[in-house]
């Protein structure tokens, strides 16, 4: 039963269900209709502790299925081990969606999804928005190992091209998830000039830097969706910039270039983005 | 304003607030970003984020990181500066329903006198709250807060350009608190905000290095409720004037200790990041329990805990 606290846009949710694909690793089934309804392809909600004694988590919205909610994340704290203890039957106060998911719109062509470890939590809708279109959609999933590698039959079963690495080689490429993205841009390169690409990757830093240099070597444009930590999560602290192309349709109005003789700006990850073309980044 | 019988106003200097939960600066943007989580009308005061004479980029990531208890930031007083934001921010503030407190920061005190005057003539800015306080900027930010001679200058400076009520933030990174309380006061400062972050830090053992791309910053959440409560039942003993007590609230009983060392009101900064409810939940709670133990007002309760310090001389318990 969901109920709405007070006047906001705070709202309570049940915990339906509760899954541990690997360890240390937690999906949450939450009963939350008003965010079902509402929530867009890589963005947030922001999770209230439940004891409290500690700012919100941010967490991607993994999955939407009728009034269902699923949360997806690693135990990596304090926080991530109090949300891991809830079980079926439990309240769990949120707000959001937050941030500015993926433009698919602005993603043309075949589409590649990047994904590193807890990033995987960002992308699934967007796969599935995707299936149906004339495209190819290929995901490139990697993580510590092959028990980390969680869910990546669910993206089989939208129509995505599996391409999976794992740090120690027990499943798929050894390596960096990036070196297979670089191999096969490089081989399309050959066999299909022109053709038109984009990226969408959700991981950790290094790998979306990775992304970046590549997407650059290859002319082809990605959305990164960055991870920080986050405190407010609604854009009220600036916590968590990123430094940005001024001119970027997202470079918030102020300070300007002609204040600063620069043409880099601090952008909000939890308001203007979390998603930035990775072309507009100044990191 | 008077709810369920009790009322709840507070009075800092000439502002009358209808409730006496603020928001802290820096915490709640300028109330526009928590707005479709929180009612507005239900609190008493929006204290804005500092703003100074120059614009600032702001301190390098990461500039937040989670702690015990609470939190470190180091955020740099981002902000437009003085001129960008009187033209295109303070417009807006003129439809939030809560007062508006602005806040200033600087780096000597021709920038706080200079950024206040211009502040305070605006109309949609309430009361002007004097940050002197702030951890996070290079050498110069809280030395103001750290000693009463600068505080003084400051204040007097800042008193100067308005009649506005002036609130002065106070730091706890000091050995004696109430000294730069009374020096504030007779600087001319309507109310004091009290406290600003604690200095701290964290270190990453993968990297050894800090963890902050500012190497320190400044630690609130409830972590630092303890020291935050004693800074204001000193500063209670030591001044006349209203104290807006802040540090980890989150909860009606936290807020309660805070009025009952001596504050007039309260501020609430990081509580907002555990959920934005807590403000109204407080502002609940504290009608409520002023229902139950039959008090008129809030005001009754202020500094009703502020007993004075053991004299360790006299002490006739436990030698051991």
């Amino acid at each position: 039963m969901e109920a709405v606290g007070t006047s906001s846009l705070v709202h309570e949710t049940t915990v339906l269900d509760r899954r541990e694909p690997a360890r240390d690793v937690v999906i949450l089934v939450l009963n939350a209709p008003r965010f079902a309804r509402v929530t867009k392809p890589g963005q947030f909600l922001m999770v209230v502790p439940p004891h409290g004694g500690a700012a919100a988590t941010a967490l991607g919205v993994y999955d939407v299925d009728g009034d269902r909610v699923c949360l997806l994340f690693f135990v990596c704290g304090p926080r991530t081990l109090e949300l891991a203890a809830l079980r079926a039957g439990d309240r769990l106060d949120c707000f959001g969606p937050l941030g500015n998911g993926f433009d698919h719109d602005a993603a043309g062509g075949d589409v590649a999804i990047v994904a590193g470890g807890v990033g995987i939590a960002s992308v699934l809708l967007s796969a599935r928005a995707l299936r149906g279109r004339d495209a190819r959609v290929g995901l490139y999933y990697g993580a510590r190992n092959a028990a980390r590698l969680v869910e990546a039959q669910r993206f089989a079963d939208e129509g995505c091209e599996l391409h999976l690495a794992t740090d120690d080689g027990s499943a798929g490429h050894r390596g960096p998830v990036t070196e297979l993205l670089s191999r096969d841009l490089a081989t399309r390169d050959t066999i299909r000039a022109n053709a038109p690409m984009s990226i969408l990757a959700c991981g950790p830093t290094p790998m979306l830097r990775a992304v970046a240099r590549i997407a650059a070597q290859h002319d082809v444009r990605a959305q990164l969706s960055l991870e920080e930590t986050f405190a407010c999560g609604v854009g009220g602290c600036w916590g968590c910039v990123v430094a940005l192309d001024a001119n970027s349709a997202q470079a918030p109005p102020f300070p300007g270039p002609d204040r600063h003789g620069s043409d880099t700006v601090h952008a909000r990850i939890c308001k203007e983005g979390p998603v930035f073309w990775s072309h507009e980044l100044r990191w | 304003m008077v709810m369920g019988g009790i009322d709840l106003s507070v009075r800092l200097g000439s502002l009358e607030l209808p409730y006496p939960t603020l928001m802290g600066s820096g915490c709640y943007g300028s109330g526009e970003e928590f707005a479709p989580f929180a009612d507005l009308s239900k609190i008493g005061a929006i204290v804005l984020k500092s703003v100074t004479r120059e614009p600032r980029l702001g301190n390098p990531t990461p500039r937040l990181v989670q702690t015990p208890g609470g939190m470190l930031n180091a955020i740099g007083l981002q902000n437009p500066g003085i001129d960008w934001y009187l033209e295109h921010d303070v417009a807006k503030f003129a439809n939030r329903p809560c007062a508006v407190i602005g806040s200033v920061a600087g780096f000597c005190v021709d920038d706080y006198a200079y950024v206040c005057e211009k502040l305070a003539a605006r109309d949609e800015i309430a009361a002007v709250e004097i940050n002197i306080s702030c951890p996070n900027v290079a050498s110069e930010g809280e030395t103001f807060a750290c000693d009463p001679g600068p505080t003084g200058k400051v204040v007097r400076a800042v008193r100067s350009t308005t009649s506005k009520p002036i609130v002065v933030k106070l730091s706890p990174n000091v050995t004696d608190i109430a000294e730069i309380a009374r020096e504030a006061q007779a600087a001319g400062a309507d109310a004091l905000a009290v406290i600003n972050t604690v200095r701290g830090m964290a270190i990453d053992v993968d990297r050894w290095r800090p963890r902050l791309g500012n190497v320190t910053g400044g630690l609130s959440g409830p972590a630092i409720r303890p020291i935050a409560v004693l800074a204001v039942y000193e500063v209670a003993r030591a001044v006349t004037i209203p104290i807006v007590g802040q540090g980890g609230i989150e909860t009606v009983s936290d807020a309660l200790e805070f009025l009952l060392a001596g504050a007039s009101a309260i501020s609430i900064g990081t509580g907002n990041f555990t959920d934005p409810r807590i403000p109204e939940r407080i502002l609940a709670g504290l009608a409520e329990y002023a229902t139950q133990r039959g008090l008129a007002s809030l005001r009754d309760i202020v500094g009703k805990a502020n007993v004075g310090v053991l004299d360790a001389g006299n002490y006739e318990g436990d030698q051991g």
